[in-house]
């Protein structure tokens, strides 16, 4: 690398002004050239998109398919099922995690460092270690294509974050508030619900966001688990996406529904790049 | 006499929070042992059985004559290595590239935080999705991929990328790398920004170039940092499976086909369930085996550096 | 301490835990709300039974502008609800088998390939309809194709659309040349490399090389004409460490060696090969049907130019024709096997078939058909695409079809772009065959 790692330099010359510029614009032409590409190609008759050489300015436009994203397919729908089961995954991995969190943090249980470890280390197991064991559940207990089927194996993958990024929240709070509260008679339900809650709102809605994402994101699971048309979420029903008559694959369609797919993902990363960082480095750095 | 009387109070605190504690773990104890532990422990026992088509989908005992199987199955080891050489690759080219970006990030500019988001953009999307818009990218006939490099005169006529065995797994793992960076730079980003400045204005001092800071300072400061990252991301991309189900599906001819794939289509296509659970436990062993190691280097090193 | 607890509590608790409560209850009720979803889901209809069929996209149009608009004309009370899937067809088994798998399958009538039965029969997802059916009933369909329907001697797929592999050749470059229609796979090659030294044409014969279950299908063909097997569906035996494979794998090499395959053959599938035959660059073809009324459409460059006949073989063989083709089969889950055996009956029909046949171009099912001077007006090689029919060769319709498929697929291909010696890779094909049923 050239050399810019260097921070504590406060006037820099022209030609290190220069690279940094290069750097970040290669930043972030990398980052975004994907995502701009398919917003175009969303956009774009189907003849341009089929054009060879490749049109980059294209003079005409449609909206043709995002209307047969919505017509042809129930995607509405699929925007409802990946929202409810994100949210309500999100919901329990808080409602499970914080006060896991909280335990680890200040109660001290016995064995609590093997506890803290073994949650770091479940986050490495990969869906496909999982899915033939939950599929044998759903099965037996006809949970195919019911919400929970995935609410519950989601809440579990995001628990092992929220826990540990929590925890790391909790040990930095102050301890005379909880020492205040003891002797003011809460008991720990008590003090963790009315007094240190509303302190952790902030880290509550940073764990939220990232478990968001994970589960609006999953994959596998959503494969396996949910096999009708009107249930399925987003990422699987649009790669299941089919064309008709001449397009082998409707990359239009396909396209408009990537746009769609990641919007609402699009806009929390624009709103809370800050707290998505927080989350990220408490939650890693801690192991 | 108080003493005593103070000693089993604070017993019976101390048991009061144990029990609390216990309380407040036991719901998220209960769904991840139930979500993680279970299925482990069924494959491990699944895997003693056969249970495909031929058995009418009935478990029947059969020792250790799916491993047996697994011994001369071609399409595993091809599986394992494919994923291996994945992982390795994609590893590697995400730290340098997430190194390369933190170390950018790390620079004090003007619409730093807008470039900040832009650089996380690619970890928030679904894999799945990207992997479509990869696939289109690097499409044979139509992709941006060929237009630019036929634009540049590189190549006389369109590459098919997707098509050809080795350029497919490479298509594919810059497709990861790309979704993954983000991860990996925003850790080192945080571990290098609680690096003090003063350490490298010391060591200015003594005549260094920017280059030797950063390797006498910089990267053993960030050593731990990027080994937990690489053992992360180590065991995700072993276990991948969005986006190559996505954009190769495998192919061509199994060529991009990583060992998640191949369990995958065992269970769900071939529907040979037995079989399936052992390869889920060989994986699993395999798992284990790689963080122990990285561990142990991890242990190492931080004893090294005391 | 106790007591000022329970004090507080009590005092604390009720606006506090209002709030709590609150929340908890909406998600509860949440939770309850996607426990009950799938009694609400939208399946429901008023009155009108719904029967599912899920296709891939290209063929749900005509399925639904002809077929199905005139089975709900006769019949007001169901309403066929065709979904539609994606275009590669092992995607599509895809989705059958996972909906099947999670035991929720939204699917009543099943659209097969004829190398899905044997599975989905196996996994005890398909009704048994032999007993809904005579023989008589059944002798209008080709033989070949309803045993594709098979497996283990019950019935569980009505043959809707045959599909079997053919030779296509150059007559007019034959008859200049002097050449009757090759009879085995000598005169194949000689032919190809006569015709190809008088630079009547680039390449000789063209096939499917490719790694995928063209591959086989192509395959069993040229075995089949050597006299040798795959596997034999009712000793579970393998065929494939045996001389005849590799005399049949020695052919395929040679028509590369001898120059008349292009080099880029092991990379081929049908469309590829169709293309350069379209183009007029080569003298033979081994594919699928559907090749015929592109390859004689007004702007194709070798309209009326061509022919067909039954796949060659080794002197002393019979030439085998791989038998494809899709059925119809009744889920066992259906809520209306009634219903959706009375579409089967409509859809399988004489008069539905030829109108599906004459719109849609599809090859039909019911040997009658064939035959059909309406038809034949318009496909005049029908009649003998039901010769070469009758001469099918299956796919070995066992259960785990797909994995010996997928072994065969990865060994013969390397063979074939010489990764391996062809005896070596058989040997470790016909091994792993072998573990895979059990038979080690």
């Amino acid at each position: 690398m050239v050399g810019e790692e260097f921070p504590s330099v406060k006037t820099k010359n022209i030609g290190q002004h220069l690279w940094l510029g290069i750097a970040i614009a290669l930043v972030l032409i990398f980052s975004l050239a994907p995502v701009m590409w398919q917003l175009l190609t969303s956009f774009k008759v189907n003849q341009d998109i089929s054009k060879v050489p490749t049109v980059y300015f294209p003079t005409r436009f449609t909206f043709g398919h995002y209307i047969e994203l919505f017509t042809r397919r129930p995607f509405w729908r699929y925007i409802f099922n990946s929202a409810f089961v994100a949210i309500i995954s999100t919901s329990l991995a808080l409602g499970f995690g914080a006060p896991a969190a909280y335990a680890l943090a200040r109660l001290r249980p016995w064995g609590g460092r093997v506890i803290l470890t073994s949650i770091l280390l479940v986050t490495l197991f990969p869906g496909i270690l999982l899915f033939l064991g939950l599929l044998e559940i759903v099965q037996a207990l006809h949970l195919g294509n019911n919400y929970l089927a995935l609410i519950i194996p989601y809440t579990a993958i995001n628990l092992p974050l929220t826990i540990l990024v929590l925890h790391s929240f909790f040990q930095q709070l102050p301890k005379d508030l909880e020492d205040a509260a003891k002797i003011d008679g809460y008991n720990t339900w008590q003090m963790l619900v009315q007094i240190l809650l509303p302190l952790t709102v902030p880290a509550l809605f940073t764990t939220g966001i990232l478990t968001f994402i994970f589960a609006w994101n999953e994959f596998i699971f959503a494969l396996t688990f949910i096999t009708r048309e009107q249930m399925k979420t987003i990422p699987v029903a649009v790669a299941q996406l089919s064309g008709a008559s001449t397009f082998e694959i409707p990359y239009g369609p396909i396209a408009a529904a990537t746009m769609v797919g990641t919007f609402p993902l699009v806009l929390l990363v624009l709103f809370f790049q800050r707290k998505i960082v927080q989350g990220l480095t408490a939650g890693a750095v801690k192991g | 006499m108080a003493n005593t009387v103070m000693m089993s109070k604070l017993h019976a605190i101390r048991r009061q929070e144990q029990i609390t504690a216990g309380i407040f773990l036991l719901p998220a104890a209960i769904l991840l042992l139930f979500v993680f532990g279970y299925p482990i422990v069924r494959a491990f026992w699944l895997s003693f059985f056969a249970k495909n088509l031929a058995t009418k989908l009935q478990p029947v005992f059969c020792g250790l004559d799916n491993y047996a199987r697994m011994v001369g199955d071609g399409h595993f080891w091809q599986s394992f290595w494919i994923a291996t050489t994945f992982t390795t690759a994609s590893v590697i080219l995400e730290l340098l590239l997430g190194l390369g970006i933190a170390l950018v990030l790390n620079q004090k500019f003007w619409g730093q935080g807008g470039v900040r988001t832009i650089a996380i953009l690619p970890w928030a999307l679904p894999t799945a999705l990207m992997g479509l818009a990869w696939a289109w990218i690097f499409n044979d006939q139509f992709g941006v991929v060929n237009d630019i490099l036929l634009r540049l005169g590189i190549i006389k006529t369109g590459i098919n990328w997707l098509g050809e065995p080795t350029l497919a797994l490479l298509a594919t793992i810059f497709a990861d790398v790309w979704k993954t960076t983000p991860f990996i730079s925003i850790l080192l980003l945080a571990s290098l920004q609680s690096i003090s400045p003063d350490l490298y204005e010391a060591h200015a001092m003594d005549g260094a170039k920017p280059w030797q800071s950063f390797y006498q300072i910089t990267l053993p400061l960030l050593a731990p940092q990027i080994l937990i990252a690489t053992l992360f991301r180590f065991a995700q991309a072993f276990g991948i499976f969005d986006l190559i189900a996505v954009m190769t599906g495998g192919g061509p001819g199994g060529a991009t086909e990583v060992i998640s794939l191949y369990i995958y289509s065992t269970v769900m296509r071939y529907l040979d369930f037995g079989y399936g659970a052992a390869l889920m436990v060989v994986t699993f062993l395999l798992l284990v085996l790689a963080v122990a190691s990285a561990s142990f280097l991890l242990n190492k090193s931080r004893i090294a550096a005391k | 301490m106790n007591y000022r607890l329970l004090k507080n509590l009590f005092s604390v608790v009720p606006t506090r835990f209002k709030q709590l409560q609150l929340s908890a209850i909406v998600i509860l009720l949440a939770i309850l709300l996607s426990v009950f979803t799938k009694w609400i889901s939208p399946a429901q209809t008023a009155k009108p039974v719904v029967l599912n069929l899920l296709m891939t996209a290209p063929d749900a149009q005509p399925w639904k502008e002809g077929l199905v608009k005139r089975f709900e004309e006769k019949n007001p009370g169901i309403r066929i609800n065709i979904i539609e899937g994606p275009n590669a067809t092992n995607l599509l088994e895809d989705l059958y088998t996972s909906a099947f798998i999670l035991g929720d399958s939204p699917y009543d009538l099943v659209n097969m390939d004829v190398i899905w039965t044997p599975k989905f029969a196996a996994a005890g997802w398909l009704m048994d309809l032999t007993d809904r059916m005579t023989a008589k009933e059944l002798a209008a369909f080709s033989s070949w194709d309803v045993e594709g329907g098979r497996y283990e001697g019950r019935l569980y797929r009505i043959p809707m659309r045959s599909d079997v592999g053919i030779l296509y050749y150059r007559k007019d470059l034959l008859e200049e040349g002097g050449f009757a229609p090759p009879k085995t796979f000598a005169d194949l090659i000689a032919i190809s490399q006569s015709l190809k030294q008088q630079n009547k044409v680039n390449w000789g014969y063209l096939w499917q090389g490719r790694q995928y279950e063209g591959l086989v299908a192509m395959f069993v063909e040229v075995l089949h004409g050597f006299g040798g097997f795959w596997i034999d569906p009712k000793t579970l035996e393998v065929g494939l460490d045996r001389p005849e494979t590799l005399e049949a794998i020695a052919f395929l090499k040679q028509t590369m060696q001898a120059g008349i395959s292009p080099p880029g053959v092991t990379t081929y599938q049908e469309e590829e090969t169709r293309r350069i035959f379209q183009s007029g660059q080569a003298a033979f073809l081994r594919s699928w049907p559907y090749v015929w009324p592109l390859a004689n459409a007004p702007d194709s460059p070798i309209q009326g130019k061509i022919a067909i006949e039954p796949m060659v073989s080794a002197s002393g063989e019979n030439g085998g024709a791989c038998l494809g083709g899709w059925g119809l089969g009744i889920s066992k889950s259906t809520r209306y096997p009634q219903e959706a055996w009375k579409a089967i009956q409509y859809f399988t029909s004489e008069e539905a078939q030829r109108q599906f046949v004459l719109k849609a171009g599809f090859v039909p099912s019911r040997r009658s058909l064939f035959t059909d001077p309406q038809i034949v007006a318009k496909y005049p090689h029908y009649p003998q695409l039901l010769k070469v029919l009758e001469k099918a060769v299956l796919r070995p319709p066992i259960a785990q079809y797909a994995q010996a498929s997928d072994i065969l697929q990865r060994y013969l291909s390397a063979a074939l772009t010489n990764r391996l010696s062809g005896e070596k890779a058989m040997k470790q094909a016909a091994q792993e065959t072998r573990r895979l049923l059990g038979k080690s």
